[in-house]
Formats: C-alpha cells, structure tokens, sequence
C-alpha cells in the first residue's frame, strides 16, 4: 500500500492549540493539513500574549516536515530545507508572502513517524494557483495575479531573498482571490549579487544558466533573475495554458530551453499571448540572465500591463536592514521559535517579550546567545561564516569564542611584532597565512594580504580555516574537539596531533576559548 | 550546459591524455578519417567519412556513415549488453549511461567512449512529473560509480561524522566481495567520473600550489552526504547480496 501524505497525520490529533483536519496537499518535503484553533487556544493562556492570541485565525494551513524520524544523517538535507522556510518567514513579513503564526515541534514517542516533526502554522489559503490553473486555465483574473505575483517577487527581493522555486503549486489563491507567495524551502538570503540553494529545482521553471550548472558544497548559485525567468514561465502559462518553450514533455522542455539558450533556437511564444504580455515575457526568458528584466522594472511595466495601476513604491523600511517597524508585531513570537526545534512541544507565543526587536541582534539565536556580549554588528558575518562549513564542529559559538579570546572583538587590533609578520585585525591572521584563507573560492589570493584586515574578511577566513583543519585532526584526539580546533588555529593541526591535544604553551589560549565557548552556546545545545 | 562527453579513441602518437569532447544537446561530431571532421581518427581502416554522434537531451544518436562496416555500442558495465548498428543507419540512439563504440578497423578494434551523465533516475516517491521539485543529482544506484560513492561514504554514515575517508586501496578492498574485478584504476575512474557526474566545481587544487583546500574525494563526500545521495540503506549495494540484486535488476 503507498502512503499518499509524505506524512501521515489522522484527523482529530492535537498539536499546540491546533486540531488537524482534513489533509490539503502534500508536497516533496512535507504534508500540509487544515488546523483548527481549539477552545483553549482562544482564552486562558491570553495574559501577555493578547496580540498574538488575536492574531491567531480561528484555522490555519499545518504544514508537517519530518525532521524527527530516521537518522540524523539521513534527514539532514530536509532539516537544512525546513531550517530556511522558518528563518525566511521568521524575519520576512510581506503582503504577498505567505504568513507563519508560529512553529511548533511534535513531541509524541508513541508515534515515532511524527515524533519530533516541525510544524509550520501558515495562513490558510483556498487553493494553490496550479489548482486553479487544472479545473480553469486561462483564468479571466491571470493578469491582476499576476501583478501580484510580480509584487511578491518585489518585496522578497528588495527584503534581499530569492525564492528559488516559484511555480503554479507555489502560489495560494486567498477566499479574497489575492495571491501569496509560498514554499520557501528553496529562498536564499543574497550575499552580494547572488546566494546559495539547495540543489533541487522544478525543470520547467528552471533557468538555461542553472540546468546542470556546477554545484558547489554551498549548493548551488542563484540569482534574483532566476525568479524572473521562473516568472516568465508562469505568466505564459496562466495567460496561454501552454509552456513557452516547446516540448511534450519537461525533458524535451528543459532540452529545448538549452537549445534556446545556446543561440540554435529562437523563441517562438504562444500567439495567444496579448502584446503588452508578450514583450514581458520576451525580457524574463533572455538567454542570459545579464540581459533579463530588474524586479522593479517587471513590476512597473506587469502593473501596466495588467492594468492594476501601480503598487505603492515600498517603503524604504521594507529595504535590508531598515525592517525594524516592518516585522516588529509578531517577530518576537517567530524570532524564538527556531530555538524550540528539538525541545518538544512548545507553544512561544508571549514569551517573546512585547516591544520591537532588531532582527540583526537575534541573529542566529539557536546557535549564539544574544545576551554575553557578542557585538551585533558581527553576529552576521560570524553565523553565515560558520554556516558556510560542514563540519559540524565549526559553529558560530566557536568562532564567537575564538573572536573574543583572539582580540576581544576588536576589528583594530595590530601587533607588528609577533615574529613572522605580525598579527592583525578581530581574528588575529597573520597576512601570510591569511593569503590562503582569504577568497571563497578555495584558491590562494595571488599576493599577500596588507594590514588593517577588515572583519568581513577575517571572519569568513576563520571559518574556512577551520573547515580545513577539522577533517585533519586526528579521530584519536580526546578533549573538547573544538577547542583543539582553536588550539590547532593558533598554532598548527600537527603540532595538536603530535602532541595529542593541547600543547602546553597553549593551554591558557584553550582554557580561556573554552571558557566563552560555554558562554555562548546556548542552552540545551553542546 | 553539455550532456554528453566523449573520449576519442586512443592512438599510438598521443601516448597520455585523450581529452574529452563536451556536447551540448543538439550538437554533432562528426567522426572518420578525413580532416573535415570534427573527431579526426587517423587510422587507414577506418572510412572517411565514418559516422556522426549527436546529442539528444541526456542521451545520443549514432549514424552509421560507414559503406560496409557495422559498429558495435557497448555498455561496459553492462554484463554483454551491446547494440549493432549496421552501415547506413541514422540517428539510432543509445540508451546507455556509459558506452564504448567499437570500430572495425583493418584487423584493429577502436574504441571511443561516450559518456552520458545526465541521465535521470527516478529518486525515492516522486514522479517523473515536471511540476515536482527535483534534486539537481541523478544517480543510478546499480551503476559502479554508485557503489563507489557508497564505500567512501560508508565510515561517515555508520555514525562517526569525522571518521577519515577511505584510500582508495581500501575501496577496492570493500568493493571486491560485490566486484571481483575492482582495481585502483578504475575505482579511481569512477571517482574522476562521479566529480564529472556531480557537476563539482573545479577544485582549487588546479590552481597554484600551496595546501589544498579540498580532495576530490572529500567534496564528494560532503556533497553526496549533504544531498542524501547515499544513505544508510543505500549502503547494502557494498554487500555480495546487494551485488545480486543489482544483477537481478
């Protein structure tokens, strides 16, 4: 017998105040149910938490991922998946994006195929566009969504995001018939001009640039301009009920769009596609994604065509880093939640606290207590470097730890006289040495590095560092492994193997890495 | 954004590297003896005009342009699979990931392999639907490179997280009870393989000197573990068991 819900959960069963209901849709990472908000979810619990408990909708959309069966191992690429929806939704909040009330962890050891699943409670939609688009193609409102659609796309790139996998089933129709955008297990945060997914994609809203593009250990590069060709995608489709490239299958599709894309083919659009529709579309699909259409300018010109007029201009608040007042109702509730993964049941809401909070400070707050005086202004920089690494023991309260013992955060310091160069800058490098770690890409900078060694480059160099030392250092060791990393760090893995530990002209440097190591991590994890 | 590769044949004057040709879907190589092809094989048994490849999506078409000759398409792993194509057909194609065309060449057998990595293997519960998402990885989990994989990740996922990866000695040693024939060589043509498969970046260890940032086999690793490409249950294909349910197959 085949399961058809990825995870089966029966009608009735209680998780935080919701009832599950009737099952809506399952999809390749999860299954999403009806929620029904039970009579102690409305009252009682409310001293404190008011503004929530009224945010809270009478149902909701209970999205059930499966972080808690199998091995870790086997399950680790979901719980990276699961780890971006909440952090992008946890942060974002946006007209036309989805919105998340609250996650929760299944804690039930009498079903070990839900023990331990994460719950997303989202706002309940009528029905996904791709629904729609199977019982009524063309729909006679395809351009006024579509502006919507192109909204939502606005606001997640202007937050800086990408979303990595828009399509029909990404889409949810409201009871009001206004679009949201939704599944953000492929959004990337940008860093510079492009971020790093997953590598998993849907072929036929794939840009040419990523079909069998190479994939690093980050995954996989992306840009905002693949959202736009996906966007050129759906537009013709909603418009024409057909795919712009030709081909009965998604195979013959994706080969097509490789032909276009090498210049052997041309683009032959559907000519049920109105006029104003079809230059739009022309300039998402470019063969590369240098010549596609800037967000902004899509926007303007999808409102115009749709004639929806346009959307107001967003506010500079909505832009990066000036988000304080845009998430401030409701960001306490979601900011704490991703620290609940793997604590059982638990309800946040309220516990929060009441009055705004800046995003930047809370920054990785699983992994890096936000109260022992790590600098905000470096939280950033010090998670995503410890992020950008797979070993396991190179975490952000580590590199937190070895910042603090190396130079007290200082991003200044300069010591001239440590032989062989001197030292400088918040992690210490001496610039010969940096010359290795210094480029992302792995390959050495073609001339030293020179004093003041800013933390934007230290940091993530660390972490490289690191990285590379972690796979190196003896199996055999005994001790605290990431302290052998800092100690390795500040002298060499082979003096750590040869010693079997800690030299002992270091053990003060460990003892004190160690010391801030425990301070910062935080509670319940090791 | 190529889907096949192609090693031409090897001949006595180039002694060491062959090279490999990249085609994108909808490209030709044309292959004979006459210089106006674009794969010049120069052996006088071979004709002038011998044959064309073309790409077609994940796998390729191979006429026959040859008057009298029929070539054979091997699949090397394929315990005797083989396809005839006789002299004047066109466009026949090749279902095969890996293949060795053989030439009939005055008493000399040549040999130009064509790979074809881009072929798509169904993974786990999904359909073949183009609306579903997909990982950007297909592997096919009967083939050697993936038992290959599965050996070097095997230490990692019995549980120790930093365990050392194997050498490739010891992979050969672990793959013989399932693959008597395993050698050093081709485990490590299959690693070179599966970095070509896995579409990974160009190490740095191409670039200048200095320490390497990352093996090839340790970017495999953290890539295969990271994507779920192999997992614990995956592991039984290292088993003489495993071995016969993939022959089974």
């Amino acid at each position: 017998m085949t399961e058809p819900y990825a995870v089966p959960v029966p009608r009735g069963y209680r998780v935080g105040v919701w009832e599950v209901r009737e099952p809506i849709a399952t999809g390749a990472f999860g299954s999403v149910y009806t929620g029904r908000r039970t009579a102690d979810g409305t009252g009682g619990d409310s001293d404190g938490t008011g503004g929530d408990d009224r945010e809270r909708p009478r149902t909701a959309a209970l999205k059930f991922l499966p972080t808690g069966t199998g091995t870790p191992r086997q399950l680790s690429h979901l719980r990276e998946l699961i780890e971006r929806e909440v952090g992008l939704l946890r942060r974002l909040r946006r007209p036309r994006l989805i919105r998340m009330y609250e996650t929760l962890v299944v804690d039930d050891p009498a079903r070990p195929e839900l023990d331990g699943a994460t719950v997303l409670v989202l706002e309940k939609a009528e029905h996904s566009l791709s629904a729609q688009l199977r019982t009524a193609p063309r729909p006679s409102a395809g351009p006024a969504l579509l502006a919507q659609i192109c909204e939502g796309l606005a606001q997640l790139h202007h937050a800086g995001w990408v979303h990595g996998d828009l399509k029909p089933a990404n889409v949810l129709l409201m009871k009001d018939g206004s679009a949201r955008l939704t599944d953000f297990n492929m959004a990337a945060e940008l860093e510079g001009t492009h971020a790093y997914t997953p590598a998993f994609s849907t072929p036929d809203y794939t840009p040419p640039e990523l079909l069998w593009s190479e994939i690093g250990e980050r995954g996989r590069r992306i840009r905002p301009s693949a959202d736009v060709w996906a966007f050129g995608v759906l537009a013709h489709l909603v418009l024409t009920d057909s795919f712009p490239l030709p081909g009965g299958t998604p195979t013959a599709r994706r080969d097509a769009a490789a032909a276009y894309a090498r210049g052997t083919d041309e683009l032959r659009l559907s000519p049920e596609l109105p006029d104003a529709w079809r230059e739009i579309v022309r300039d998402c699909l470019t063969r590369t994604h240098g010549d596609r259409i800037g967000t902004d300018a899509l926007l303007r010109r999808v409102e115009s065509a749709a004639g929806t007029g346009r959307s107001p201009r967003l506010p500079r608040s909505l832009l990066p880093r000036r988000r304080r007042t845009a998430v401030a109702v409701g960001s306490a509730v979601a900011t704490v939640a991703v620290a609940a993964l793997g604590y059982g049941v638990s309800d946040w809401a309220g516990t929060g606290g009441t009055g705004p909070r800046d995003p930047a400070a809370v920054y990785g707050a699983a992994e890096l207590r936000t109260d022992q005086g790590v600098p905000v202004r470096y939280r950033r920089l010090i998670v995503d470097s410890a992020h950008a690494c797979l070993q396991r023991e190179v975490t952000p309260a580590l590199i937190a730890a070895m910042l603090k013992t190396e130079s007290n955060f200082d991003p200044d310091l300069s010591d001239p006289s440590v032989p062989g160069g001197g030292e400088y800058g918040i992690a210490r490098w001496t610039p010969k040495v940096l010359r290795w770690w210094i480029r992302a890409d792995g390959v050495p900078a073609s001339a030293t590095p020179s004093p003041p060694l800013s933390p934007a480059v230290s940091i993530p160099a660390m972490a490289r560092y690191l990285c590379y030392i972690d796979p190196r250092l003896k199996t055999s060791l005994t001790g605290d492994r990431r302290v052998l990393l800092a100690a390795s760090y500040r002298t060499s893995y082979e003096k750590v193997n040869d010693t079997g530990g800690v030299p002992p002209k270091y053990r003060d440097y460990a003892a004190r890495v160690a010391h801030y190591l425990k301070e910062y991590t935080p509670p319940g994890r090791t | 954004m190529y889907s096949i590769i192609v090693v031409p044949p090897r001949t006595p004057e180039d002694r060491q590297d062959r090279g490999q040709i990249r085609l994108a879907p909808g490209e030709r190589l044309r292959f004979g003896r006459a210089s106006g092809n674009e794969l010049v094989i120069p052996h006088d048994g071979v004709s002038r005009r011998a044959g064309e490849l073309s790409a077609q999506g994940a796998f390729w078409i191979l006429s026959n342009l040859s008057a009298r000759q029929t070539y054979v398409v091997e699949n090397p792993e394929g315990a005797g699979e083989h396809i005839k194509v006789g002299p004047g057909r066109l466009d026949a194609p090749i279902p095969f990931e890996f293949s060795r065309i053989v030439l009939p060449a005055a008493g000399d057998l040549l040999t130009i392999e064509v790979w074809a990595p881009r072929h798509d293997y169904l993974r786990g519960e999904g359909g073949p639907d183009g609306e579903t998402t997909a990982p950007a990885f297909s592997v096919d989990r009967t083939k050697r490179y993936f038992a290959v994989l599965a050996a070097l990740c095997e230490p990692r996922l019995r549980g120790d997280p930093h365990a050392p990866l194997p050498t490739v000695d010891q992979v050969v040693d672990r793959l013989r009870a399932a693959w008597p024939a395993a050698s050093r060589t081709s485990v490590q043509w299959n690693i070179d393989y599966l970095a070509v498969k896995l579409r990974l970046k160009p190490g740095p260890e191409t670039a200048d000197t200095g320490p390497r940032l990352n093996g090839k086999k340790e970017s495999l690793v953290s890539l295969a573990l990271r994507f779920d490409l192999v997992r614990e249950d995956d592991l039984v294909v290292l088993s003489p068991s495993g071995s016969a349910s993939r022959a089974a197959r």
